[in-house]
């Protein structure tokens, strides 16, 4: 009884698998086939305006990008290959985050728990929050010099401003029911601190983080391009000075591919520090 | 009437007056719970029910009047309260059973025996299954069930319970119901359990309040003297149920 029923549509749906209509829309359900359609679609485009256009000469198709990047990934180009260029900026960017972030966070959460400290501190910061952190570079050249400590200031102050901004929002945003929750068992202010504020306030102070990095990250090829000797900002500024655009393009995709890398890296970290957030299947 | 008149106070109000502004809400209140008594409060929505158990456990301070847990001012760090809210209170962070143990951890209830108690009520409640969920993975009204069981698991001498099972549907609130009145008479703590369903209210409580409308004082109260388990369809149930419905006609 049941197996006659459920005959007649096995069939249909064999008889529906072998029309093409069917089987463009099984296809286009599948968003990695667009995914892909997506992706060489761009490819082709690329391909065909550097081939046909005037500023071809300009404009290396995708292929010559890939050649030439796998030329940088074995060659010496001032001292480093790609991937040695590729940790100088790295380097630079966990530095400056490191410092950004150890100052911005600590000062957003004092912020956050004391009105003094906020009254104080917010007039200041306010002044400084809409500065793009580029803005700074000349006077860290003029203050740290061409090396090093520059760039990473101009990273830390990057980092520093997101960082304090989402700790310091992560705690006053709390939901006053979960202090309710708290009080009326009869918590003290360091219980209520230890298990409500900072566990509450917590993944918003992750995601300032990670909002930090990216900025960071921006922030690291900025000061590249002004002045250095190593990193990915300046394998670009030498694919120019070369003429050569399949470097400076080359350059640009390691450093997109990188930040993407990073924000994957740091949404399995979020999924394990706070596991909580994830929602099973009902 | 309820037991021997001379029960101990457990919960005295005394002239009681809030007000947000220039909103009165609750106008000078004035009654007293016993010791291990059941009570229930009803009143018209936005009368000032959760007001009144917020100022019960000092989570906003009063205009004017006082409230005495045991003969003195309450506050919930000397008395041992707890509190079920109206809405969902559970920490998004800690799992279903973290939660549950949550009330006795921050109250300094021992590690065995904060073991002991966890595992009982869970399985009393009937949470042991999803032990290890964390609030947003479970569904609404078992998630009311974990904050009625962090705040059991306390072993309050006062439960206030603010209107717990509004959202839950009638099945589940039967189950709950019979389930609080087994801890109660387990516990022998003192309940006040506000709700606008009249029904609930005369199959839990001893004693009802009926409150007024905003300016709110206490209007009447009923004892309601009849034996457990108690059945909707009972002649005397459905009588007290007609005394209040005529009470609060002009809600
Ligand atoms: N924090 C507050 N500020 C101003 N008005 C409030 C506040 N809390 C409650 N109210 C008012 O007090 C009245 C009683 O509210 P509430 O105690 O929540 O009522 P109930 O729980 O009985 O439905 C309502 O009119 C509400 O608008
Ligand atoms: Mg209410």
């Amino acid at each position: 009884m049941n197996a006659a029923l459920e005959h007649p549509t096995t069939v249909q749906g064999l008889q529906r698998h072998k029309s093409p209509a069917a089987i463009l829309r099984r296809l286009l359900k599948n968003r990695y086939v667009l995914y892909l359609v997506s992706i060489s679609g761009l490819l082709l485009i690329w391909h065909f305006s550097a081939v046909n256009f005037a500023t071809s000469k300009y404009m290396p198709t995708p292929w010559m990008v890939l050649k030439e990047l796998w030329r940088i990934a074995h060659e010496n180009l001032a001292g480093k290959d790609l991937l040695g260029h590729l940790w100088s900026s790295l380097h630079r960017v966990l530095i400056g985050f490191a410092i950004g972030s150890a100052v911005g966070v600590p000062l957003g959460l004092f912020m956050a728990l004391n009105r003094y400290i906020n009254n104080l501190v917010k007039p200041v910061f306010d002044l400084i929050k809409p500065m793009p952190p580029i803005s700074w570079i000349s006077l860290a050249i003029l203050w740290f010099g061409i090396g090093e400590e520059s760039k990473v200031f101009i990273i830390a102050i990057g980092a520093f401003v997101p960082a304090l901004i989402n700790s310091y929002n992560g705690i006053r945003l709390v939901d006053p029911a979960l202090y309710d929750a708290i009080r009326m068992l009869g918590a003290n202010r360091w219980q209520t601190m230890m298990e409500v504020t900072f566990p509450a306030g917590f993944p918003a102070l992750f995601a300032g983080l990670q909002i930090s990095l990216s900025v960071a990250w921006s922030c690291v090829l900025a000061a590249e391009l002004v002045s250095a000797r190593s990193g990915m900002g300046f394998l670009i500024i030498l694919g120019m000075t070369m003429s050569n655009p399949s470097m400076i393009l080359s350059g640009m995709v390691v450093i997109a591919v990188t930040a993407y890398l990073i924000t994957v890296v740091l949404s399995k970290v979020e999924k394990w520090v706070c596991p909580w957030k994830v929602e099973l299947p009902q | 009437m309820t037991g021997p008149p001379a029960r101990e106070v457990k919960v005295e109000v005394v002239g009681l007056t809030k007000k947000f502004g220039d909103l009165l809400v609750l106008n000078d209140v004035n009654f007293s719970v016993a010791k291990g008594e059941f009570l229930a409060i009803v009143g018209p929505t936005g009368c000032g029910k959760t007001t009144f158990l917020n100022l019960l456990s000092k989570l906003i301070p009063a205009s004017e009047g006082q409230i005495l847990i045991d003969g003195s001012e309450a506050d919930p760090k000397t008395h041992n309260l707890a509190f079920v809210f109206q809405e969902p209170s559970s920490l998004p962070w800690l799992t279903v059973s973290q939660n549950v143990e949550f009330g006795m951890l921050i109250k300094g209830v021992p590690p065995g025996e904060r073991e002991r108690r966890l595992r009982s009520i869970l399985d009393i409640v009937g949470l042991a299954d999803c032990a290890n969920l964390f609030p947003n993975q479970i569904s609404a009204s078992m998630e009311q069930r974990v904050a009625v069981s962090r705040a059991f698991a306390t072993n309050p001498d006062l439960l206030l319970m603010d209107e717990p099972y509004g959202q839950l549907d009638v099945k589940l609130r039967f189950y709950l119901e019979d389930e609080l009145l087994k801890l109660w008479r387990e516990l022998g703590a003192t309940v006040i359990f506000v709700t606008h369903n009249i029904e609930e209210a005369i199959y839990v409580a001893e004693r009802i309040l009926v409150l007024t409308n905003k300016p709110t004082s206490v209007k009447a109260e009923i004892h309601v003297d009849l034996p457990r388990p108690r059945s909707f369809i009972d002649e005397a149930f459905i009588d007290i149920r007609r005394q209040v419905t005529d009470l609060i006609r002009w809600w």
